[in-house]
């Protein structure tokens, strides 16, 4: 089995051989894909929560922020989730990156339903010989859309910033997700890293001898880079199976086994869901 | 989402080339990822219609892998490291010359080809979630309609495509530039359709789906043509170097690798 190159390798250990962040707003250096890069790592209590727990948890936020008609329960989602962002030390980088796209894409959905969208007119502007006519409930509706995609993706990022990933697998499986599809999985994220080095080395090779200087060149140069991963992977792949054979693979992957769950964590998130559940329906 | 005036007529046809240049400038204006729906853009109902709809795929997807696993213990680290490809393909920024910014090919037309439908669409699932969990590319909540998409349209159109244009003896480069380009293109389509289902309220459907049809334009054009070029240029690339996999993965037959 290929190792993975350590995310957040470089970072410093604490004491408890945990690994912290460089520095609190920067993401650490060396780490290849630094916007996956394991901030679960970072020691809080939300990170040494059992994942099962945490599972159960973020996706019962995730489908009550689905469900809310209204923005202020999605709002009081995003500002807690953000500000759980800010205590786990997660480098504002990484944040923004995360957040940046969806913030775009809920921009465009609040623009577009806000004009093109309603029957009662909030206000009438000319535009390029265009009478614009923005609609108050084409508004509403765009903020309502808007804040449920904020809301869900601050709920799925704390969820992926506090888990580590084979903690995640262990517990999609422990809730009988199908073994296959985790082991996949599993093989997926180990070979990013790997594959994601050898396509940099690739693309800056071509990149040097001006592979993308023209439409035509970039296009064939991307074309011989994909094709050149997927020589990689299938290489890798036979590669892979022999030396897990040699270790004893017969098929299966093992997993984490869990610790049993602690009833302090159980009550706490119970409480935590009810009391969302009462916000939720307020 | 209606166009609402008096004389919906005239503000319909006025409004187009105006819908056009917002699109063009907004979806466009940083990096596309235009193939995934962002989280918690699809209400509760609609979300979870679309897991309804990928799982008997991922269902039989998950059949096939068991079956072919039990024969070849290398099928399931080579599934794993297609995902990995897809994921690092459609998390590469491509230049779009027409539309002056950046976008991604999805992928998955070419692992339906190499893995046959079946199994690429477990690919596009396992890619699609990491990137969900990890980037905010997509979404838990939309995973089910990204995976019908990309995971189940765009492997199904770009194996079905690549396959007919074989048996109609179409050069290996011309048949994975179609089979590329139409993966991309049906993919967008589906997506057009499902954003169009999920967020138009009382709308009626076909006026927000052309919308979002005519918004994604300007990247999905040129990056089908991109996808295509990248899926040629893949098969080709395996066809000159590695014909056995090709043979292995039933793409090609034996008397074709030796030719």
């Amino acid at each position: 089995m290929q190792s993975p190159a350590p995310a957040g390798g470089n970072a410093p250990k604490s004491a408890g051989g945990r690994v912290i962040s460089g520095s609190l707003w920067l993401p650490p250096e060396g780490a290849p894909l630094h916007f996956i890069t394991e901030y679960s790592k970072n020691d809080h209590a939300l990170t040494r929560v059992d994942a099962r727990v945490k599972l159960l948890v973020f996706l019962g936020i995730l489908i009550m922020v689905l469900s809310y008609r209204g923005f202020a329960f999605p709002l009081l989602v995003t500002l807690l989730c953000l500000f759980l962002d800010i205590r786990l030390r997660i480098p504002l980088r990484a944040i923004v990156l995360r957040y940046s796209e969806p913030l775009f894409i809920a921009a465009v959905v609040l623009l577009l339903k806000f004009i093109f969208s309603g029957k009662d007119t909030l206000v009438s502007v000319q535009f390029m010989g265009l009478n614009l006519i923005g609609h108050k409930d084409g508004l509403v509706e765009g903020l309502l859309i808007g804040g449920r995609i904020i809301g869900a993706v601050s709920v799925v990022s704390v969820l992926g910033f506090t888990t580590p990933f084979n903690e995640l697998m262990a517990g999609l499986s422990w809730f009988r997700v199908p073994r296959g599809f985790v082991e996949i999985m599993m093989f997926a994220y180990r070979s990013i890293f790997v594959l994601f080095e050898d396509a940099m080395v690739i693309y800056t090779a071509q990149k040097n001898r001006l592979g993308y200087s023209s439409v035509k060149r970039g296009l064939n140069s991307f074309g011989v880079l994909a094709g050149s991963l997927t020589l990689k992977a299938f290489e890798n792949s036979q590669n892979t199976t022999v030396a897990m054979v040699q270790r004893g693979y017969d098929g299966t992957m093992p997993m984490l086994d869990h610790r049993p769950f602690k009833y302090s964590e159980v009550a706490v998130s119970f409480l935590f869901i009810i009391a969302a559940g009462l916000l939720w329906k307020m | 989402m209606k166009l609402q005036t008096s004389n919906f007529k005239v503000q319909r046809y006025q409004s187009l080339p105006f819908l056009y240049i917002v699109s063009c400038i907004l979806f466009t204006a940083s990096n596309a990822h235009a193939m995934h729906i962002s989280e918690g853009i699809l209400p509760f109902k609609w979300a979870g219609l679309w897991f309804i709809v990928a799982s008997p795929f991922v269902a039989f997807g998950l059949y096939r892998l068991k079956k072919l696993s039990a024969a070849d213990l290398s099928i399931k680290p080579l599934v794993g490291l297609m995902a990995a490809v897809v994921f690092i393909i459609s998390c590469m920024p491509i230049p779009v010359p027409t539309a002056g910014t950046c976008s991604h090919p999805c992928g998955t037309g070419i692992s339906g080809i190499l893995l046959g439908p079946s199994i690429s669409v477990l690919v596009a699932a396992a890619a699609l979630l990491i990137q969900a969990l990890f980037l905010s590319h997509g979404g838990l909540s939309t995973w089910g309609a990204n995976i019908v998409s990309m995971g189940i349209v765009g492997s199904f159109t770009g194996y079905i495509i690549f396959r007919v244009l074989r048996s109609l003896k179409v050069n290996m480069a011309v048949a994975g530039f179609i089979a590329g380009l139409l993966a991309d293109w049906a993919t967008y389509l589906a997506t057009s359709a499902e954003l169009a289902s999920g967020i138009r309220g009382d709308s009626p459907f076909l006026p927000l789906f052309y919308k979002i049809l005519i918004a994604f334009i300007p990247t999905q054009l040129p990056l089908g043509i991109l996808e295509g070029a990248m899926t040629a240029g893949m098969v080709v690339l395996l066809y000159k170097k590695r014909p056995d996999l090709l043979v292995k993965m039933g793409v090609i037959r034996q008397e074709e690798a030796r030719s």
